[in-house]
Formats: C-alpha cells, structure tokens, sequence
C-alpha cells in the first residue's frame, strides 16, 4: 500500500511538473478583447482558423510566433499539433480560399508590440516576459 | 475568363477605400506550390501517360495573391497549372472571389469559387493539403475533376453551435453556374474517338454540406449534394463542321463521409452515388450517337487511414471501390484499388511522397482508353511526388 502511495505520489508530481512546462506560454490579448478568460476548445478554434471569434462575441485574430520553445509548447498544449503540421492545416486554408495566413512575429517583444496595437489580436509569450499595453488571458 | 475578371474588378474596387492604407494594412499575401510526380505501371499506362515506361509527365503549380483590407472581407485569386500526360497543359483559375465573414455562424464568398461538397472536394487539387500522391480515384477522378472542383456563383457558409452534448454544425450552400470546357475531362472518350464540343457545356447547379462536429473531439459525420439541370451543348467533328448536339441529364450527386482526426491518427470513409446519362445525338449515324451516349450508374467509396509515426513521416493506407452498375460485367465495371503511402516532411516548405497501388479491374484510371477490352485487368501502380510550398 505504501508503495502505491508512494508511485501515486510520484505520478502526481510529474504531472503537476507536466503541467507547469506546458503553461510557461503566456496567451495575452488586446485590451479591448471582452473575455479576461478563454476556454482551451475556443483558443484551439481561433488558432486553428475554425473560428473567429470567443463566447463572448468579441472578434479575435490569432498571432503566431515564428518557432521556438514558447511555440512549440502553445501549440502542443492549447492546439495539439507540431509546429510543421500546425502551418500545413493553415496553409489548406489559404489553398482552398478559406483563409490568410495569421500574422507572424519574431520575437515575444514584437508579439506584446502588434497585440497591443491591434484590436482583437490574440497571441502568446513566454511567461517572464513583460507584456505591459495587454491583458492576459487564463485558459480554463 | 471575362466573367472571373470582371467579378475580381467588382471586389477590388469594393476595396478602393483602403487603398490609402499601407500595403501591410490590406494583409496582402503571395502562396504557392509546385509538385512534380512520377509514375509507373505495370502492364497498363494510367491517366493518359506513359506510365508503363515510366512517365515524369505530372507536374502542378499554384500561386494565390490575396488581400484581407477588413478583418472581415478577404478577396484573392489563386491560379493552378496542370500538366498530366496527353490530358492537360494548361492553367486555370482555380478560384477568384470575394468573401465576407459577418461571423462564424455566417459568411458569403462570390465570383468563381470552390464547391465544398464531399470530405475532401475542396481540398483535391491541393496536394500539400494530403497524405496521398493518388487520392482515391473512385470519388476524386483527376481527370474529371476540374468541373468539380468550382463553380461560377457564391457560396454561404457558418458554424452553429448546438450545445455541448451536441457539439456543432457547419453548413454550406452553394449555386450558380457550373462549366465543362471543350477540353474538360469528360469529354476526353469523345475527342479521341474524333469528336469535339467546341463551345464546352455550361448550366445551373446547386447544392448543400453538412458537418457535425460531434461531442466526441476529432469526430465530424456530413453529407453533401449536388444537382444539375439538363445541360447542352454543340458537338462538332474534327473539321469543325456541325454535327449534333450532346446532352448531360439532370442528375444528383450525393456524399455521405466520415472523419475521425485526433493526435496521430486520421480515420475517413466516404460513400458517392453518381447516376448519370449522356446522351449524344448526330442526325444520320444512330449508331455513332448510341456509341458515345450512355447510363452510368457508379457506387464508389473508400476507407483510408493514417498514423503519423514521428513528427515528419505520416504512413497511411486506403481501399477505393467504384462500381459502375450499369456496365457490362468484366473489368470494365469496377476498380478495387489497395493503397500504401508515406510522406516525409523535410520540414514546412518540403516533402516527399511515396505510393503503391494494386489495382484490379479497369473502370477507374484508363478515361481515355476506348476499347477497354485492351486493357488488362490489373495494374499495379507506383507513384512519387515532390512537392515545394510557400
């Protein structure tokens, strides 16, 4: 019994550590986006390009990050795809007239930079970087 | 051409106010791609090449221009050469529209735009968009495509969203007019035995999809239809001398599919009934007329899946049946295709795609083949693409 408690205990923290890692993208918006949260399955739909909007009714456009580890981690735990696939989807979108490209930026400064410039832009950062002139979004 | 032209005048002037704006304002964007494919085949040559000495006669290129002035209005054009074997040199437009999202549960696209029928008709001519070198020749015939792929018209869209035991719905309705150029697929057994129609055969279609994206997370179940009227057009003889006319019936097309996609693993099925007549009539040669006309009554499906193995590599496999009901019995009639593929990414811009096919019977691959009775009954096919994209 102890022993299970024990491997329990061990899983649990590996997927607290998990979780951590996965949240160390920061999603920010425009200060004029309503929502001050924003569910995994809609974050997935505007990124994905299924929808253009949240529940709350406010118009959204979706941000990329060129690459990097911040990328890789938002697209792994809020819309399930590798980078390489995630840009392929997109661009059948763009092949078949359902679409543009989302705007892509450098660097987490140039994300905070457009973001907060653009209404109903929503992108992502890395967790410690400053990200003054937008809101951030907690993902439920 | 004049139509596509004037409908991309209307929306670029609709989107003359934002004219004064910076180029980087109107979200302008260039995409592209280029494939080259390979084929051989034993004992038949496939898709009018010369595939039984292996054919590199297969090559695409699409370029796409577009502009986003207003979060909610798109306009662009994309332009798709084709080079495939005998059958094709030439480039088309793909589509050349205007669209106007008011919201997700509601946008228009106009001018000469894609017809969103089937799982995957949006999607044929795009071959960045698959696993596939071949896709199932059953449904998504190459040769006939081009037809199909768009029409003259609009097209209204959304998703509605039901609740969260009924997940959503996304709907599709279309209608105007569809266009068979002089040189369109379907008149391919008419230009070999000698024939042709000159002015191409033109006329109003309408149709409707349905997708329920279900609870269950990365299952959609839809349907489509399309309809078309009685369409006619003039058939000439190789000296362009008059000799009758040529009509497609009215007939209906319908696609029931399915799509199961969920971290590496892609499951689809699709079922297409495709009943149809053509009836060719030249005034003095009965026999001529009943030699080119005929009923066609095919019941096509396949099954495919694929599993990405890493990152780069996705291998898949499907079976495509298509039964022409109405043909005589022997090869002629049906095609059953096994297929095994494999795509390499190299990365965003690059992949590789490999494919092998084993083909029993002759209904499928062999459009411009007259006398089927040529023809050995199976084939086996291997296919490669390369393909770059921007």
């Amino acid at each position: 019994m102890k022993k299970l408690f024990l491997i329990f205990l061990f899983v649990a923290a590996a997927a607290v550590d998990a979780n951590r890692v996965r949240a160390q993208a920061l999603v920010i918006a425009n200060p004029k986006v309503k929502s001050t949260e924003v569910s995994k399955s809609d974050l997935r739909e505007v990124f994905t390009g299924t929808a253009s909007s949240f529940k709350d009714g406010s118009n959204v456009i979706p941000v990329l990050l060129k690459g990097g580890a911040v990328n890789d981690e938002f697209l792994a735990a809020y819309v399930g795809k590798p980078d390489g696939a995630f840009k392929a989807s997109w661009r059948s979108l763009v092949f078949s007239g359902q679409a543009s490209m989302p705007k892509t930026v450098e660097s987490d400064a140039a994300m905070v930079t457009y973001v907060a410039e653009t209404p109903g832009a929503v992108g992502y950062i890395g967790k410690t970087a400053p990200h003054d002139g937008v809101k951030v979004l907690a993902v439920k | 051409m004049k139509r596509v032209v004037a409908i991309l005048a209307v929306s670029l002037a609709g989107a003359l106010p934002a004219v004064s704006q910076s180029l980087e304002d109107l979200n302008i964007q260039i995409h592209g791609f280029a494939t080259q494919g390979f084929l051989y085949s034993t004992n038949n040559d496939i898709m009018t090449t010369n595939s039984t000495s292996g054919s590199a006669g297969w090559t695409e290129a699409v370029m796409n221009v577009s502009a986003q002035p207003t979060p909610k209005l798109r306009v662009g054009v994309q332009a798709h050469y084709l080079l495939l074997g005998s059958f094709s040199d030439k480039i088309l437009i793909d589509w050349a529209q205007a669209d106007y999202k008011f919201n997700d549960r509601f946008g228009v696209r106009v001018g000469k735009v894609k017809t969103p029928w089937g799982l995957m008709n949006d999607v044929e001519d795009l071959d960045p968009a698959y696993l596939w070198v071949i896709l199932p020749q059953s449904v998504y015939n190459i040769t006939d495509r081009e037809s199909y792929l768009s029409h003259f018209g609009g097209v209204v869209y959304g998703k509605l969203k039901l609740s969260p035991k009924l997940g959503k719905v996304e709907y599709f309705g279309w209608g105007g007019d569809d266009v068979y150029t002089p040189d369109d697929g379907a008149f391919l057994t008419q230009t070999i035995a000698g024939y042709t129609v000159p002015n191409g055969i033109q006329g109003t279609m309408y149709g409707g999809a349905l997708h329920w994206r279900t609870p269950l997370r990365g299952l959609m179940l839809g349907a489509s239809d399309v309809t078309t009227g009685n369409w006619t057009g003039q058939v000439n003889d190789n000296n362009d001398s008059v000799l009758g006319t040529e009509t497609l019936a009215k007939d209906s097309t319908p696609s029931y599919f399915a799509q199961y996609e969920k971290d590496k693993v892609m499951v689809a099925y699709e079922y297409t009934r495709n009943w149809s007549a053509d009836s060719v009539q030249i005034p003095g040669y009965p026999d001529v007329s009943r030699s080119l006309s005929g009923r066609t009554d095919p019941r096509e499906w396949y099954a495919m899946a694929s599993y990405k193995v890493t990152p780069k590599l996705t291998t898949g496999a499907y079976f495509s049946s298509d039964i022409d009901r109405q043909a005589p019995l022997g090869p002629p009639r049906d095609s059953l295709d096994w297929a095994l593929s494999g795509r390499y990414d190299f990365n965003q811009f690059m992949y590789l795609k490999a494919e092998q096919h084993f083909v029993a019977g002759t209904q499928d691959y062999f459009e411009s083949v007259l006398d089927m009775t040529t023809l050995k009954p199976h084939t086996q096919i291997t296919a490669l693409k390369i393909g770059v994209n921007f």
